[in-house]
């Protein structure tokens, strides 16, 4: 405990320099801007500012990198709530109720939560992340490919879970979804699947097309067939910008559970913290009271996802720091920016470097903290966009998306597949299909196939693998539990009662 | 001599200047975009990067880096080789996009050795074999010995069909002789883990993404594939050392501009690259990461095009029979 | 579904289709996974212990199959509300938009779906502006001067942001 305290306290002297705390909140208002615009990857811009911090001190660099990478997570629930543009995997459940409860005139309260939810959350992990990162590090390295295949399995179950309408339509989204994801060369062989011979889907279709068109570009699509009073973003009126006292008892408890949820599963390499979010919601959704008001704007549904993915980025480090693992495109980066100068990612980072391991620490808890006080300002900044002229908005935010795919790969093709992407959404929405689900299939799909199939190949075929390791057995009897729960309200046609969206 | 050719080129480049279209005469204008065919952060983005913002100084504009990722690499070779040959537009290739892949991938949309004009070597990073840490070899000749006698136990862990880590691991199977289970990882992080924990038994890697897990235990390094020991690994044997000779290999990263770039262009490009190559701080740099730099005869538009040459021949028959559509 | 609510289990089977939306959403699904058995059947499937690649698309495919049957079955015994008229005017304008940024921003070799021609690379700036104006005609209460200076504005705007703020490696102006 002295320790951790001693530990601590290098940190933040060293994250408190005024340079440091410069960097971080450089990387915080940069990471906020990349997350607020649709489709601007977090990867392309860290990647873009690479070059920037060879000249750098190592520790205010990975500071500065750090900041946008946790910053990105933070802008990118705001798109999800105004416009319903997720534009990071971990943002789709964000969608469901905050732009709900945006549409409910209550986006100052569903930002301000979500802000909230994302400081709470990140202080907490942070923590974690000092007291129990080097322990912790020993259950990444428990995940063998059997357990992340289970753990696959119940994330899909997590987004059946979530669909408000008809279970069965919900896991018909999900195969399709699954099946999308398998577009591109086969992992095993190399072999291109379903490309059609379009050299273009050779590596696969990004999740920013998907995701851009079918909650985007479809939304846009489909407002404009309405009246002009019905379209504006807002039809009601906009109540205040800060969340009530009821909205804070209301959510507090979802903040606790989903940073419980998010930081355990972040330290997972192979895709935990994607799976983060929609756990937090599901969770939720399973225990409330009222389920049948996920997915109409209730705020539990915008707090819990938020402050899951947010502890989730936090604890993801604990696998690079530790392992020197990254476990997404941005860490890679991140060891990218470390090896430049010279420092070497790994398990002695801790014993080495203190100073650089603490120091970053610190910054995150600084960092946490800047975005909030960065943040709650804005809210009353982006409900005032809200009142832009649908007509003028509409535009705009094509243009932003359109841009934003682009610059992921300099590819016109992906703004095109997204633009597809767009119809199928528009008539998926016409005939009672929620794109959700099919959008986290999507995302999960090539980790759980590449999993089972790893773990096949090393167990040498023999399926039983599954059910002898204990995790991977846990995992699967956990989905087995909630795919049961999820079924027998439609096998008793009372789900039908208990779920259904009011329709026309 | 290199530099006495290049600076003679430079001289007659000058005298001729009024012959010579006024595109390539005061080049470069505006941005160079330098393509990366793989993801920001990897080894070869690493040198592309180091080397050119060294080169954007020499040449007066900036040199942008711009990653295109997809089909191991042969994406953007694909845009680069399809690219205005005015200069603007160059390619950091490096041992599968501009060697192995012409066996890898049949249809194969560019011949590296002809659709492209060489610019020069940029620098390597040598190859290392590594394994699990309680696996029941204390060298490589005991490793070999085991994983022979094991041939149906082995999984051999990979960064993907055509990656580097995939082609070195098949030379050193081809070798001895092994044919162990493929395990495919989705790039180096995700087989690195896996070995870290004991779920797979060796793979072979660029040493740059390596080091760090050798020195601190949590992996074993057996050999290296180079002439001489790694100064970031001193205490790694080479693979002549560790008794496999015939291991050699270097994951090497070059530059390439498209085919039909004027000559006074590519010079320039050269002599820039050739002044990065030199400036201690990119050496320096360079070196830490653990990669090989090309010494004076190893550099210039001649030497690389004899490599490519060479690797893509070498590399046909240790890949033969895994082709990728 | 809501369609659930009147009695599913009205009467003998006839061949009427009561919920469109699902009998038709279906018959797509079906459509799709017939689509993805078809693309992956040349794939090679296990051999070994190895799943090979077509396993798992023609797995999924034909789960996806029965499901779409079961949807399209759905729609024939419940009583569900019609299909919405799919709208023209929006997306199309939308579409157009999306598909000119596309071609504009760096060019388009239009070879690939055999037109002989190459839409040169025209650059952020123009891209930017004709998306903004051809999308907003999509709106029905467009109004062009309204148009034309929130368009300008857009385009300086994007510009700024995207490329001096950001630093994302676009070409503004067209390059012959």
């Amino acid at each position: 405990m002295t320790d951790l305290l001693a530990n601590l306290a290098l940190g933040f002297s060293v994250a408190a320099h005024p340079y440091n705390i410069g960097f971080c909140l450089i990387g915080a208002l940069v990471g906020t801007l990349v997350g607020v615009l649709p489709g601007v990857g977090t990867v392309a811009t860290v990647a873009m500012l690479l070059p920037i911090t060879f000249g750098l001190p190592p520790v205010g660099a990975l500071i500065m990198l750090a900041g946008i990478y946790y910053g990105a997570q933070y802008g990118g629930s705001t798109t999800s709530i105004l416009v319903n543009i997720p534009g990071e995997a971990t943002s789709v459940v964000t969608c469901l109720d905050g732009h709900q409860m945006a549409r409910n005139g209550r986006a100052g309260a569903a930002l301000s939560i979500s802000a909230i939810g994302s400081f709470f959350a990140g202080c907490v992990s942070t923590v974690l992340v000092a007291a129990l990162g080097a322990p912790l590090t020993g259950l990444a390295l428990l995940f063998g490919p059997a357990e992340y295949f289970s753990l696959m399995v119940l994330g899909l179950i997590f987004a059946v879970v979530l669909a408000k309408g008809s279970v069965l339509k919900a896991i018909a989204m999900i195969l399709a979804g699954l099946l999308l994801s398998m577009v591109g060369s086969d992992l095993e062989t190399g072999a291109g699947r379903m490309t059609f011979d379009i050299p273009e889907l050779s590596d696969g279709i990004g999740f920013a097309n998907v995701a851009m068109g079918l909650f985007g570009f479809a939304e846009i699509i489909r407002n404009l067939e309405m009246s002009a009073e019905s379209r504006e973003i807002v039809n009601a009126k906009i109540s205040g910008l800060m969340p009530t006292r009821q909205d804070l008892i209301d959510s507090s408890g979802a903040i606790a559970r989903g940073t419980i949820l998010g930081s355990i599963l972040g330290i997972l390499p192979g895709g935990g913290a994607v799976v983060a979010s929609f756990a937090a919601y599901t969770f939720e959704k399973r225990i409330s009271r009222t389920p049948e008001k996920f997915g109409r704007g209730i705020i539990q549904g915008v707090a819990a996802p938020e402050a899951a993915n947010n502890a989730a980025a936090q604890t993801s480090f604990i696998p690079l720091l530790t392992l020197g693992i990254p476990p997404n495109a941005v860490m890679a980066l991140m060891v990218g920016a470390m090896t430049i100068h010279g420092i070497v990612p790994g398990p002695q980072v801790m014993t080495k470097q203190p100073e650089l391991f603490w120091g970053m620490i610190a910054s995150m808890w600084l960092g946490n903290l800047m975005l909030v006080i960065i943040n709650l300002p804005l809210v009353g900044v982006w409900v005032t966009l809200l009142r832009v002229p649908y007509r003028l908005l509409f535009p705009s935010i094509i243009v932003f998306c359109c841009i934003g795919i682009y610059s992921i790969n300099n590819s016109p093709t992906d703004v095109l597949i997204a633009a597809v992407f767009g119809l199928v959404g528009y008539w998926l929405v016409k005939h009672d299909f929620e794109p959700a689900p099919m959008v986290l299939a999507f995302v999960l799909g090539p980790l759980m196939e590449e999993n089972l199939r790893r773990a096949m190949l090393i167990a040498r075929g023999d399926a039983t693998v599954f059910a002898t390791r204990p995790i991977s057995a846990g995992l699967l009897l956990v989905s087995l539990a909630l795919l049961t729960l999820a079924l027998l309200p439609m096998i008793r046609k009372r789900r039908d009662e208990v779920f259904v969206e009011s329709e026309n | 001599m290199l530099r006495l050719l290049s600076r003679a080129a430079f001289g007659a480049f000058v005298f001729a200047a009024a012959a010579i279209p006024a595109a390539a005469q005061d080049f470069p204008k505006r941005n160079i975009t330098m393509v990366v065919p793989f993801a920001a952060g990897g080894p070869t983005d690493i040198v592309a990067r180091i080397v050119g913002e060294h080169m954007s100084k020499t040449l007066g504009q900036p040199v942008i880096v711009e990653n295109v990722v997809g089909a191991g690499g042969t994406t953007g070779s694909v845009r680069a080789a399809r690219a205005q040959n005015d200069g603007y537009a160059i390619i950091m290739g490096h041992m599968g996009t501009h060697a192995a892949a012409v066996s890898l991938y049949p249809n194969l949309a560019y011949k590296p050795d002809v659709d492209f004009e060489p610019i020069g070597m940029a620098a390597g990073t040598p190859i290392l074999i590594v394994t699990r840490k309680d696996i029941p070899a204390k060298d490589l000749k005991e490793f070999v010995v085991w994983a022979k006698a094991n041939n149906d136990k082995v999984n051999m862990a990979h960064a993907g069909v055509g990656s580097v880590s995939f082609t070195s691991c098949l030379l050193l199977n081809s070798i001895l002789q092994t044919k162990p289970t493929q395990i495919p990882f989705n790039g180096t992080g995700p087989a690195l883990n896996a070995l870290v924990g004991s779920q797979v038994d060796y793979m072979c890697d660029q040493v740059v993404n390596l080091v760090p897990h050798v020195t601190g235990g949590t992996i074993k390094a057996l050999a290296v594939g180079t002439a001489e020991r790694n100064p970031a690994l001193p205490d790694v044997p080479t693979s002549k050392e560790a008794g496999l000779a015939a291991f050699q290999v270097t994951a090497w990263n070059a530059l390439f501009a498209p085919k039909g770039t004027p000559k006074p262009v590519v010079d320039k490009l050269a002599d820039a690259l050739d002044k990065a190559l030199d400036d201690p701080a990119v050496r320096k740099r360079l070196l830490d990461l653990g990669s090989d730099i090309p010494g004076k005869t190893g550099r210039g538009p001649q030497a690389l095009s004899t490599l490519v040459k060479s690797e893509i021949e070498r590399w046909a028959p240790v890949l033969k029979g895994t082709t990728i559509n | 579904m809501s369609e659930a609510k009147s009695s599913p289990k009205g009467g003998g089977f006839q061949f009427k289709v009561r919920g469109p939306r699902d009998f038709y959403g279906g018959l797509a699904l079906i459509a799709l996974a017939i689509i993805a058995i078809a693309a992956s059947a040349e794939l090679p499937g296990q051999s070994g212990f190895a799943f090979g690649p077509g396993t798992a698309p023609r797995i999924f495919a034909t789960l996806l199959a029965v499901c779409g049957g079961l949807v399209a079955l759905t729609g024939l015994l419940v009583e569900g509300p019609p299909v919405e008229k799919f709208a023209f005017r929006g997306p199309a304008y939308v579409l157009c938009g999306i598909l000119l940024f596309a071609g504009m921003i760096r060019g388009l070799d239009l070879s690939v779906v055999k037109i002989p021609a190459r839409i040169p690379a025209l650059g952020l700036v123009i891209a930017t502006f004709s998306a903004f104006i051809v999308s907003i005609m999509g709106s029905t209460e467009m109004k062009w001067v309204e148009s034309l200076i929130v368009a300008v504005g857009m385009t300086i705007f994007c510009v700024l942001l995207f490329v001096y703020a950001l630093g994302l490696p676009f070409q503004l102006w067209p390059a012959f």
